[in-house]
């Protein structure tokens, strides 16, 4: 099973980055704890969301809407980022992320099939804006952790903090 | 503008920075954005409970039209304020092997996850028998582990412990199938009184009253049946006297022993 | 000049039809012009059958009582009681469609006819069928009315002690990780998939295996084979929705103008919530038999163990072939309401061409009493 979803990454590494303004994404195979076997749809499922939860954080951070994270945010994570885009929004700034690469891997699926918890060693360049000029722009390697739950019909980004690597 | 390379969330801390004149210094992370007016030479002081949401931070001072930035790490306090302890499922049947599993997430007081390994008692303690204990260690934040349920039926105290905190959960441990069903007849006037003995499970557990048990009557190409709940541990139900009639008994897919009433007994 | 004369015919012509229309109506659209009702002289027993049925579907109750040769045996109440329910039932609701007659025997004074009257619900039509003896009175003919009395139940009070489950759900807010009462334990103990003419028909049985009731229903997916859903489907009204712990409900899910040799595999889906559910009451059902003639049926009586009426019941059978393999599941909504301890009569039918393969049924029954639910 691992060596499939190892495959099914590569496929997402190829189909992702072929496209342009996309980051490159890198599945590797589970290192799990939990005793629940991972289905391999549900792991494809898990990384398809997280992917899209990456673009409407990029776009509710940079537009200041907090609306944006509804569909894929929830819990604390939504909490947070909701809570700083009003903040942004308060001091005038607006903030540009823009992924450059993942590396995913799933680690822990509990044993309720509630949870799927994931590491991302992600790369991003982040630029801090107030309205149109550039205050300052970063490059960031971190690892992020993350915890997904489902939802009616998709996984939610619950937990979705940057961790020393 | 000196950084400090990280911050544990919710700590004061101070940025000294060099030159003169007013500046603003902006520390801006996905989940958190502070902005603080400075003068600089001086050190700026961020107060306890100002930065608290784990991450990487950028950290801008803006001095007219220039500006210098760095990077910032807040790390989660070290110590749990709160458990997420998912725990299921709520009922399980007795005596089930690794029957019951339990998750714990734990997170701080500004409900960042902690990703340090620390340990997590778990703790599975019933009405009767004794408690099964077990210490984990979490792994990114996590602790997991399933427990044998007991044999026999009641309310559990699923406790996970870390750091002082501890977070319980309840657990009803409840009767299996039920086991050797048995039912008698009597006549009751013109009906025959049919009933079960007490009805338990395999473990000798009382099976909850309410329980389904169907009781189905044959007699010459007819059949009369119903399904009828546990009443204090016991189905009973008036049925027709046939002499000669068969009557058989079963809950859910368990099937109990099948009696035929000649009339007298 | 033509033009005119045109106009001039059509006027006439005009005022021709209303005089006759309003001289010499036609009985359908006197009734729809809210007139007298569609009936004429009783002067044959036919006559008087069709006027009392029309009536009966018009809700004349009071014009239909007054037709009636014997209405001195019971009162106009008894009449709409016995034709309506004397308690909140199906029959309540219930609308006459049609009517069909049928002369049994015939002679100078009297006459023997049958009456089938299809009545229409929101559950579905049914029938009822009376034999009608009609009288001839002077130049008229009226109908004997056979009034089927309700039973009645004499005064008691029926200590009902069966246990109730209420449920306190978590809030609406957000509480992952907070403690929770998992849904109800089901499983499907039996799916069986059949081609019929109208389309494939997935069957099979569902078993609450918790100690707490359960609200479940069924929902199946029929895939191609190449795995793609050609459609989906739930059992609606064709399971007991209400499960009590370790109770068992046949469904049935029917794909309309889908062929079996389409479906690759079927995907089910049951699901279950947990529900406030009562014990009470218990059904017996009695005499159950099944029968081969004039129409393959199951017959039999529902026996109301409990003090309360239940206002609609819905028999549900499962039936089998000597290798206790699943054949067919039927339903039948019963008309009346069932009062307690007094057996009502209940009839459901089976597909002819699967008659003779069925060995042994099973059945159960969903209730409704008003202020509970199913």
């Amino acid at each position: 099973m691992s060596l499939r979803i190892l495959a099914a990454g590569c496929v997402l590494l190829f189909a992702t980055g072929a496209l342009a303004d996309q980051p490159s994404v890198q599945v590797q195979p589970p290192d799990l704890q939990g005793s629940r076997p991972l289905e391999k749809q549900t792991a494809a499922a898990v990384v398809r969301d997280y992917l899209e939860s990456w673009q409407k954080f990029r776009a509710a951070l940079d537009q200041n809407q907090a609306a944006l994270l509804d569909p894929d945010f929830v819990g604390t994570a939504r909490t947070k980022l909701a809570s700083a885009i009003g903040e942004q929004a308060k001091l005038g700034i607006h903030t540009h992320y823009q992924d450059e690469s993942h590396k995913l891997q799933i680690v822990f699926y509990s044993p309720d099939g509630l949870s799927i918890q994931m590491i991302d060693n992600v790369e991003y360049d982040q630029q801090v804006l107030d309205r149109d000029r550039v205050l300052a722009t970063q490059h960031v390697k971190t690892r992020y952790v993350v915890v997904m739950t489902p939802a009616e019909v998709r996984w939610k980004v619950r937990v979705f903090e940057a961790t020393p690597e | 503008m000196t950084l400090p390379q990280t911050v544990t969330a919710g700590s004061a801390f101070s940025v000294p920075t060099s030159g003169s004149g007013p500046a603003v210094l902006y520390i801006v992370g996905p989940d958190q954005a502070l902005r603080r007016d400075v003068q600089l030479g001086n050190p700026v002081s961020i107060a306890a409970g100002d930065l608290y949401n784990a991450g990487e931070y950028l950290a801008i001072i803006v001095a007219g039209s220039s500006s210098s930035s760095g990077e910032l790490e807040v790390t989660p306090a070290p110590h749990p304020d709160t458990l997420s302890f998912l725990a299921t499922p709520s009922r399980v049947p007795v005596g089930l092997h690794n029957g019951i599993n339990g998750a714990v997430y734990v997170f701080d007081a500004y409900h960042n996850l902690i990703v340090t390994p620390m340990p997590v008692s778990f703790e599975l303690s019933g009405s009767s028998g004794p408690s099964q204990a077990r210490t984990i260690t979490t792994s990114h934040g996590v602790a997991w582990t399933e427990i044998d349920s007991a044999s026999k039926q009641g309310s559990a105290k699923f406790i996970a412990q870390a750091g002082g905190i501890a977070t319980t959960r309840v657990i009803d441990e409840v009767p299996g199938d039920p086991c050797g069903l048995t039912i008698s007849a009597q006549p009751d006037g013109a009906k025959l009184r049919v009933q079960t003995a007490l009805v338990r499970d395999c473990s000798g557990n009382p099976i909850p009253d309410g329980t389904i048990v169907t009781f189905t009557e044959n007699y010459n190409g007819a059949q009369t049946t119903a399904d009828v709940p546990i009443k204090k541990d016991i189905a009973q139900i008036d049925m027709p006297a046939y002499s000669g009639a068969t009557i058989s008994v079963a809950s859910g897919v368990v099937a109990g022993n099948e009696i035929r009433w000649g009339g007298g007994r | 000049m033509k033009g005119i004369l045109l106009a001039v015919v059509l006027f006439i012509a005009t005022i021709g039809l209303l005089v006759i229309g309003t001289l010499s109506p036609i009985p359908t659209a006197v009734y729809y012009a809210g007139g007298k009702s569609l009936t004429r002289a009783s002067s044959t027993p036919q006559d008087a059958v069709e006027n009392l049925a029309v009536q009966i579907r018009q809700r004349s109750f009071g014009d239909a009582y007054g037709s009636l040769a014997n209405r001195a045996e019971f009162t106009e109440p008894e009449f709409v009681q016995d034709l309506t329910g004397n308690t909140l039932s199906l029959r309540t609701f219930a609308t006459l469609e049609d009517f069909e007659t049928q002369p049994l025997h015939e002679s100078a004074d009297d006459a023997e006819m049958l009456l089938k009257l299809h009545w229409s619900t929101v559950v579905g039509p049914y029938e009822t069928t009376r034999d009608l003896h009609v009288v001839r009175n002077g130049d008229r003919w009226a109908v004997d009315w056979p009034l089927v009395k309700a039973p009645h139940v004499p005064p008691q009070v029926i200590p009902v002690n069966y246990l109730r489950w209420d449920v306190i759900y978590s809030g609406a807010g957000d509480d992952w990780g907070a403690q929770d009462v998992q849904a109800p334990r089901i499983r499907i103990v039996d799916m069986r998939p059949v081609n019929r003419a109208e389309g494939v028909v997935v069957m099979g049985e569902l078993l609450n295996e918790d100690i707490v009731p359960a609200f479940v229903g069924v929902r199946a997916t029929l895939l191609s084979k190449s795995g793609s859903p050609i459609a989906s489907e739930g059992a609606f009204d064709m399971i007991s929705h209400t499960l009590l712990p370790k109770q068992v409900t046949p469904f049935l899910i029917r794909f309309p103008n889908v062929d079996l040799s389409q479906v690759g595999s079927i995907r089910m889906g049951p699901i279950s919530v947990l529900v406030s559910a009562s014990a009470d009451p218990v059904v017996e059902i009695e005499n159950q038999k099944y029968n081969l003639d004039p129409e393959a049926s199951l017959t039999g009586q529902l026996s109301n163990q409990s003090g309360q009426t239940v206002n609609i019941a819905h028999v549900l059978s499962t039936f089998y072939d000597k290798n206790g393999q699943l054949v067919w599941v039927a339903g039948q909504y019963v008309d009346r309401a069932l009062p307690p301890q007094t057996p009502v009569d209940f009839s459901v039918q089976v597909p002819e061409d699967l008659a003779k393969q069925i060995s042994s049924e099973r059945t159960i029954v969903a209730t409704y009493s008003s202020g509970n639910s199913l």
